[in-house]
């Protein structure tokens, strides 16, 4: 690896803030010299982004726009006023034109506020609309996985933890994945999530992590790339920190169970 | 650097000419997204709201350093939004450390919980799906650790010891996620 592939990938972790600060500075004096390195760093802070580019925009509160806005009018008005003439009569015309403006400016607020009030219950219906559609194409794709003859089925029994728990499995092999229904383990505290390890091979792989609130006890979640079913020997639970972790910080199983595919 | 998430008409030449209207259309095409992703980051409305505002402040004020040549108006309005965001996140991390505070709860949010709770999710763009996509093709392990890093503003050491892996495991992830993401990006555009 030459320098300015060194350089490169610490401008990978400087896009995401994950450079340490003496990979900072190093990275910020080439830079200062190398237009192919700029060139590469600039590509990666393009790609961060992407990480936020993948969230679901969340509309802000209507008048938050009006805060924002008013503002950076009050800048314009501010300037105007510090870079304009200062004759007397120019004020005294100024503010009687403003006065007349402001009502007109305050019927046009109300309207505003009115358009954007229907604007966001379009929204919030569409949503709505979208989030009910989704969830039927869903429900109808996890119950066609069920009916399926393909479908195996895995039983996971409460551990020596959660003796009363269990979970039940429907595998399907030729798509490799798997619907997984949690029944009566213990609510999980706020600072852990349950994690679901298959085990397949020497070590197991995490197959994602889930919540358990309330006082029903219950969870479903859907896994997407299982291994091969024929490679899956066992399936378990464990109480990790939140998000998940690598690999099971415990082996205070919760539920677990073979397989006998 | 142009890409097909921003082929709209660029507004942030007019902002920087002080054009008021612009302004407002900047804001009213990216503010959902800058507060999802402060949302993201803080987890709490109130502080994703002061920070949004301050955020558009800096986009009105500085909007003259914005270069189409180095990078998307996206890309440029999200990168003062996380900026913003993760200094707050720090300074609120300072301030729960200093009342002994157990802090801010911490979450990974991996793509199979993504999956779970996709019902929840409204509207996709195709070019949002395109960038889900994208994501979710990178391994969990790098995804979590480019998570960590970009929305909980963690160094690298932190995330080692969160994820309980040696820093080179830490790092050799994040910059193969960040290449394939780079790679992706060469595709959208």
């Amino acid at each position: 690896m030459n320098a300015h592939e060194q350089y490169q990938e610490i401008a990978a972790l400087d896009a995401i803030g994950a450079a340490s600060p003496d990979e900072e500075r190093d990275l910020h004096d080439h830079l200062g010299k190398c237009a192919e390195c700029r060139a590469v760093r600039d590509e990666y802070a393009e790609a961060a982004t992407l990480l936020a580019r993948g969230l679901e925009p969340v509309p802000p509160p209507e008048d938050l726009r009006d805060r924002v806005v008013a503002a950076e009018e009050d800048n314009v008005v501010d300037a105007r006023r510090r870079f304009g003439p200062g004759a007397w009569w120019l004020a005294t015309a100024a503010t009687l034109f403003l006065a007349l403006w402001g009502w007109r400016e305050l019927a046009m607020r109300v309207e505003r506020e009115k358009y954007t009030t229907q604007q966001a219950e379009i929204h919030r219906l569409a949503e709505d609309n979208a989030r009910l559609a989704q969830k039927n194409d869903k429900l109808s794709a996890e119950m066609a996985a069920l009916a399926s003859a393909d479908t195996r089925q895995i039983a996971l029994s409460g551990q020596q933890v959660a003796p009363s728990a269990s979970a039940r499995v429907f595998l399907e092999p030729a798509k490799r994945r798997a619907i997984v229904f949690f029944y009566n383990l213990p609510a999980n505290a706020k600072d852990k999530s349950y994690q679901l390890w298959v085990i397949a091979g020497d070590k197991p792989q995490s197959a994602g992590v889930f919540d358990v609130t309330g006082g029903s006890g219950n969870a479903t979640i859907s896994i997407e790339n299982l291994p091969v079913a024929t490679e899956i020997k066992a399936l378990a639970v464990t109480l990790e920190p939140r998000g998940g972790v690598a690999q099971p910080t415990n082996a205070n199983f919760f539920v677990m169970g073979r397989s006998s595919l | 650097m142009s890409s097909s998430f921003d082929s709209s008409p660029a507004l942030i030449p007019a902002v920087a000419r002080g054009d008021l209207a612009a302004f407002e259309a900047v804001y009213d095409r990216y503010s959902g997204t800058l507060y999802a992703l402060l949302l993201r980051i803080l987890g709490n409305a109130e502080d994703a709201q002061e920070v949004l505002q301050e955020a558009f402040v800096k986009v009105w004020t500085t909007a003259r350093a914005f270069d189409a040549a180095r990078g998307s108006e996206i890309a440029w309005l999200i990168s003062i939004a996380r900026s913003k965001g993760i200094d707050k996140l720090r300074s609120r991390r300072v301030r729960a450390d200093r009342e002994n505070d157990a802090g801010r709860e911490i979450s990974i949010q991996s793509s199979f919980v993504d999956k779970t709770t996709g019902a929840d999710n409204a509207i996709l763009s195709q070019e949002r799906i395109a960038v889900r996509n994208a994501l979710a093709e990178l391994p969990e392990a790098q995804r979590i650790a480019l998570e960590l890093a970009y929305f909980e503003g963690l160094s690298q050491s932190e995330i080692s010891e969160r994820l309980h892996e040696p820093l080179g495991t830490v790092k050799t992830r994040m910059q193969l996620g960040m290449k394939k993401l780079r790679d992706r990006l060469q595709a959208f555009r």
